[in-house]
């Protein structure tokens, strides 16, 4: 051996479980983060996202979550490998190489390592993400909108990331050569990491600005837009959240630091909690991050459990079996025609009623927004002709729910679901108005009725159904139809049949978004020259675009207007109908999750390397085997357990408060509780899983100690 | 050889500045084995440290035979310290992954000096100090006295001008520190080197030609051996710290 290299190739293979580690970990984040990466641009899931929605939203926000969690484990990693070579790096300045040969061969080394592991980490991102969806696919569910597509252009942000990564990794192994002193370098890897002493109050005192933030966070946009009818500007309302990051934070240093036993168990945690204590700062920014990627995993893996149980009950609660409604002007199926293919099918109707509807303008406050200095406010107008909406007569209602309902002339009664949920209705319109003949009706409205099948319609009395009703075209006129089948269940095919039959059937005159309103676009397009849900300005407004050719999509499901309401049909179908989703959000609480289990491992396995002569120490000063594991057992316990604890208790809290607030009324719905509920049941499946990472973890510490099981 | 002068040194806590060294001067010779000791916090560490290039003077003068090291940059300031001082450390400070014979080489090998000669020196080098036996050992395979054997040998492979040791017995049991000690008499017989060692142990101090006692910073006496007995020198040494500790 007679050249430098190849003495950095003897320690290379010295140290080989450090470079292990390091790649593994570049590998792991980078792997991650180009397989969300890949499903988060594919057509496929942006398909099903509407641009500027809720759901892209979230999907962003956990992406950054897994970005910065991904980012701080890695730059953790890359640290822990600096120090840990800080010393061979230091006798070697001390022997008399020069920073620049050291540079030389350490650079070499990290390039190597960073490129490699960042290149296999992008290269095998998309393939892990075709894989786990294709692996969704087969055990959960198939449709043809799930053929994943990717989009080559997702690859310049798991470059980006890899970019980081390299450039991170470095400048860290830059500035750990570049160090002028070097004793300091010498004596780096036992050197630990120290934190100010923290008071007590930072636990209760953490916990009250976590309760505050999470609950100022949320309510701060609708105090600004309701109550001060300003929108504040994208980003405002995050800034609510910071105390819940503050109290977050202090909750963690506190526990770290002062734990919250007090005084009781003092001597019994004397090691554990002093040896995190002096490894407190980069213990509880991992900490940090790891609640925050439990709590976005969590947020994931509640999407599905919440929604699926939300709608399942939903279909249950209909109080009839098939429910549909069509204009007048349409040619779709009618009790004869029905009861025919029925019979075709083996379907045995029970009842049948099919009602005339009216189509009626409703007055109302309109809601217009301004802009102004302060940026976007809005304000009310009443307009005597605001939007309108599907009228039934008294006895026609009678005959759909044979719910006898009366109402005397000038009365009307909204319609809610059976748990009295608004969402957005208003069912409070005081003037109807024959949009046609513009003939006029004050009306006075009294308690909503609560019918799910009929959501959002108003029933009025016989005799101003008819005299309203006068003169309007088939094109303001509807007909709802609700019947009955015997045996529900079995009757998926006939189902699938009155559903296709229906769309044949139907022109492109209705083929319209939900939401269409003849009253509205005609006010549109008077004051703006056009209409944004009309068909042609769907597209380009972020609305899908109703196309009978994909009548399976999730999109045409959710978004048609005169989407038919078939019980067995949606039952069957929801899985199907919603897997992007549901399989976007579940593969996003997988990412989140490993890398949950990554940080913790990695910092447990510091653990081992940084404490194996303390741990040396105690045997020499004659502790036992057990006590000795039980002083691992607490420090790993404390990595895992309370990030679980807090990140699962604050996510389940923030969405208790979002399904109390979300409604209107306030409150939890019997589907919201149902949904809390399977969301308990995702936890609890979560966290066994978990408590087998956290044995498995100990383990392998306790293995890297040389302490006996 | 060594000429230290008017060195000043401090450290700055917090708001606080600490003068460490408050204008030490002295001299080592070419072949001489001097000593510095003094209580904790006199400054020997520190002494080490500056004219081992690896912590910068405030002030003062240091120059290894004709060369003032506060001039050099730190290309030349590294190639001091590999070609013309040996290192000795408290904690050894071998590399695990090399073996002993390697370890031996490694200033050489920085250096780019590696030649069939220099590895005949390494082994002459094992031979001399006692562990040709386990020059194909790693480290973790070695005892203490054996580690810091080869340290020395290590500080020696590249003929340097003064080996410099940091507290070198501090780690070891008494066994090992006279195997210690004779490697350094060895070095200096042997080998013609010429040795500053920083020690707290007045058995180890014993076997100098000279030991420079610090205090507060300043060198407070300078005791030569000359011709007296190394055990009478050890009373000496053990006399001149108790005086130390009564003013």
């Amino acid at each position: 051996m007679r050249h430098f290299s190849e003495v950095c190739a003897l320690m290379r293979r010295k140290n080989k479980k450090q470079y292990a580690l390091l790649a593994g970990c570049c590998f792991f984040s980078v792997l991650l983060i180009t397989a969300y990466v890949c499903m988060m641009r594919a057509p496929t899931v942006l398909n099903v996202l509407p641009e500027g929605g809720d759901s892209r939203k979230q999907v962003m926000m956990i992406f950054a979550l897994a970005v910065i969690g991904c980012a701080v484990f890695t730059t953790y990693a890359a640290g822990l490998f600096l120090r840990q070579k800080s010393r061979e790096t230091g006798v070697l300045l001390a022997l008399g190489a020069s920073r620049a040969q050291v540079w030389g061969e350490l650079g070499r080394e990290l390039g190597v390592l960073s490129l490699g592991s960042c290149a296999a980490g992008a290269a095998l991102g998309g393939p892990l993400a075709w894989v786990l969806w294709q692996f969704f696919r087969l055990a959960v569910v198939d449709s043809e909108e799930m053929r994943l597509t990717f989009d080559p252009s997702a690859y310049v942000l798991s470059l980006a990331f890899s970019a980081f990564v390299m450039v991170m990794i470095f400048f860290l192994g830059r500035r750990s050569v570049k160090r002028t002193n070097i004793i300091d370098i010498v004596q780096e890897s036992h050197k630990s990491e120290p934190i100010r002493d923290v008071p007590r109050w930072y636990g209760p005192v953490g916990i009250v600005l976590l309760a505050l933030g999470g609950f100022l966070g949320y309510m701060s946009s609708s105090f600004f837009i309701l109550v001060l009818h300003w929108y504040p500007p994208e980003g405002l309302t995050a800034v609510f959240y910071v105390p819940a990051l503050i109290g977050l934070y202090m909750i963690l240093l506190h526990t770290v630091v002062n734990g919250w036993n007090g005084k009781k168990k003092l001597y019994r945690d004397l090691i554990a909690t002093s040896q995190m204590r002096f490894q407190g700062r980069q213990t509880v920014r991992n900490m940090l991050v790891m609640t925050l990627l439990i709590a976005g995993a969590y947020f994931g893996s509640f999407y599905a459990p919440m929604l699926g149980t939300g709608s399942m009950m939903g279909y249950d609660r209909r109080p009839v079996d098939y429910a549909y409604h069509f204009r007048a002007d349409q040619d779709i199926p009618l009790e004869a025609e029905v009861r025919a293919l029925a019979e075709e099918y083996g379907v045995t109707i029970t009842d049948f009623a099919a009602v005339p509807m009216l189509r009626l303008a409703v007055d109302g406050n309109d809601h217009i927004e301004e802009e102004g200095p302060v940026g976007t406010t809005w304000r009310t107008e009443y307009l005597e002709v605001l939007n309108s909406n599907l009228f039934l007569s008294a006895s026609g209602y009678e005959a759909l729910t044979g719910e006898r309902v009366d109402l005397a002339p000038g009365e009307i009664r909204g319609v809610l679901d059976a748990e009295g949920t608004a969402l957005g209705f208003r069912p409070d319109a005081t003037l109807l108005t024959n949009y046609l003949t513009k003939e006029r009706l004050a009306v006075t409205p009294l308690e909503p009725l609560r019918y799910d099948s009929l959501f959002e319609r108003y029933v009025m009395n016989d005799g101003d159904f008819a005299r309203l009703g006068a003169g309007l075209p088939d094109e303001w006129r509807e007909t709802q139809v609700c019947f009955n089948v015997e045996n529900c269940a079995g009757t998926y095919e006939f189902a699938k049949a009155l559903f296709n039959e229906i769309v044949d059937r139907s022109t492109l005159d209705v083929a319209q978004f939900d939401g269409w309103d003849p009253v509205v676009r005609d006010r549109d397009i008077a004051k703006d020259g056009f209409y944004f849900l009309d068909r042609e300005n769907c597209g380009s407004a972020g609305f899908t675009v109703i196309d009978y050719g994909q009548r399976d999509s999730s999109a045409f499901r959710l978004d048609w207007q005169y989407m038919p309401e078939f019980r067995i049909l949606d039952k069957m179908d929801f899985v199907k109908t919603l897997a992007v989703f549901l399989i976007l959000f579940v593969f996003i609480a997988v990412v989140c999750f490993s890398a949950v289990f990554v940080i913790a491992y990695t910092r447990c396995m510091t653990i081992a390397l940084t404490n194996a002569k303390v741990y040396d120490d105690l045997r020499h000063l004659g502790a036992s085997n057990a006590y000795l594991r039980r002083s691992v057992r607490g420090q790993v316990k404390r990595v895992f357990l309370v990030p679980a604890l807090v990140g699962t208790g604050l996510i389940y809290a923030f969405y208790v408060m979002i399904m109390y607030f979300n409604g209107s009324p306030a409150g939890i719905t019997s589907s919201e509780a149902a949904g809390l509920l399977t969301a308990l049941a995702v936890i609890a499946a979560v966290s066994a899983l978990m408590v087998g990472v956290y044995r498995l973890t100990l383990a392998q510490v306790c293995r890297a100690l040389g302490i006996r099981r | 050889m060594l000429t230290v002068e008017n060195l000043r040194k401090s450290y700055q806590v917090g708001k606080t500045s600490y003068e460490v060294l408050k204008g030490v001067s002295l001299q080592v010779e070419t072949g001489e084995f001097v000593a510095v000791m003094g209580p904790s916090g006199s400054g020997k560490t520190t002494l080490l440290n500056c004219i081992s290039c690896y912590i910068p003077a405030d002030s003062g003068r240091l120059c290894l035979g004709k060369t003032e090291l506060a001039r050099l940059d730190e290309d030349a300031l590294a190639e001091v310290r590999n070609k013309q001082l040996g290192f000795v450390f408290q904690d050894f400070l071998l590399l695990d992954g090399l073996t002993v014979r390697q370890n031996i080489l490694l200033p050489a090998i920085i250096g780019g000096l590696v030649s069939d000669m220099t590895e005949a020196r390494a082994d002459q080098l094992c031979e001399v100090f006692g562990i040709a036996g386990i020059r194909d050992k790693y480290p973790a395979e070695i005892s203490g006295g054996e580690k810091q054997r080869t340290a020395v040998a290590r500080a020696l492979i590249n003929h340097p001008l003064l080996i410099l040791a940091d507290e070198p017995t501090g780690n070891l049991d008494s066994k090992s520190s006279r195997a210690v000690i004779r490697s350094f008499e060895q070095a200096k017989s042997a080998l013609e080197a010429t040795i500053f060692m920083v020690t707290h142990d007045s058995y180890a101090a014993s076997f100098c030609d000279r030991v420079v006692i610090l205090r507060d910073g300043v060198v407070w006496r300078t005791l030569e051996k000359g011709a007296t007995e190394r055990e009478k020198f050890q009373d000496l040494l053990l006399d001149a710290v108790r005086e130390m500790g009564r003013e």
